[in-house]
């Protein structure tokens, strides 16, 4: 395999000899992310179809007592979430073209617009709790799925925007340049897969 | 103005928005090639997908129910 016959010491070497360790290594790198989010993907998949059996098997849903989801408020707290893709998506882009001032500004808009999703998920939840009398433990299956996979997919978020915030740390310190960026592209990956998570646990909480 | 009424308002325009961005990228990046770029075509194409599902929950399409008996 190319990677093992590469040096050990090729990264301090040399520029030209890292920059080849950076191109051969680049595809196993890009397939283990990859395979990581598939195995994230088989996480949630296992929980989803076990809260839609769970669901399927009981007296109608939401069970008596509790109330529909807000709609209206999930709608508007997923398009945020659905826009920081976007933003995200064209941070790696302007990056890939240079023009690192609109990276930075599409990087920073897609970690507020996380954070503000992190917000409108914690403010649904203190209402769902305290006014609704929703909880994880004491409101049966309903509770305990909503909160275990809006909950997995919240750390989910959090865990992107701290990795954003470093990664944004990293590009001003000059980790990565535009030739090689793989960091770019793995949070990025990272974040459409929370994106992409977050399309099917709004559909199965509140619209079905 | 309805607190309600606000969120749906603002959903539906964000929701046209983040559905045409995102099919402006993903039509830019539609003969891209190499394995990164299949799967960003793949989580764009889904993006578009949830903005128009949001949307559509904004409007009042999905995500309305009969009141309980």
């Amino acid at each position: 395999m190319a990677v093992a016959s590469i040096p050990h010491g090729a990264l301090v070497d040399g520029h030209g000899e890292a920059d080849q360790l950076y191109v051969e290594t680049r595809e196993l790198r890009l397939q283990g992310f990859l395979l990581f989010l598939v195995s994230d993907c088989v996480l949630f998949s296992s929980f989803i179809f076990a809260y839609l059996y769970m669901r399927n098997s009981g007296q109608g849903w939401p069970p008596p007592g509790i109330h529909r989801l807000d709609v209206a408020f999930a709608a508007l707290n997923s398009v945020i979430l659905f826009g920081s893709g976007a933003t995200m998506h064209y941070a790696l882009e302007n990056w890939k073209h240079g023009n690192f001032g609109r990276y930075a500004l599409f990087m920073i808009s897609t970690i507020v617009l996380g954070a503000m999703f992190l917000g409108g998920q914690a403010y649904e939840y203190t209402n769902l709790i305290f006014n609704e009398h929703v909880s994880w433990a004491g409101s049966g299956i309903f509770g305990a799925s909503f909160f275990t996979l809006t909950g997995m997919h919240g750390f989910h978020v959090s865990v992107g925007v701290i990795y954003l915030t470093i990664l944004l740390l990293q590009s001003v310190h000059g980790i990565y340049t535009k030739e090689k960026y793989f960091g770019l592209t793995a949070g990025t990956l990272y974040w459409h897969f929370v994106d992409v998570i977050w399309v099917a646990l709004f559909s199965l909480f509140y619209l079905l | 103005m309805e607190p309600a009424m606000v969120e749906r308002t603002i959903a539906i325009i964000g929701g046209i928005i983040v559905a045409i961005v995102s099919a402006i990228a993903l039509k830019n990046d539609w003969k891209t090639p190499g394995l990164d770029n299949q799967v960003f075509k793949l989580m764009l194409g889904l993006l578009v997908i949830g903005a128009i599902v949001a949307l559509l929950a904004g409007v009042g399409v999905l995500g309305t129910f009969p009141k309980a008996a």
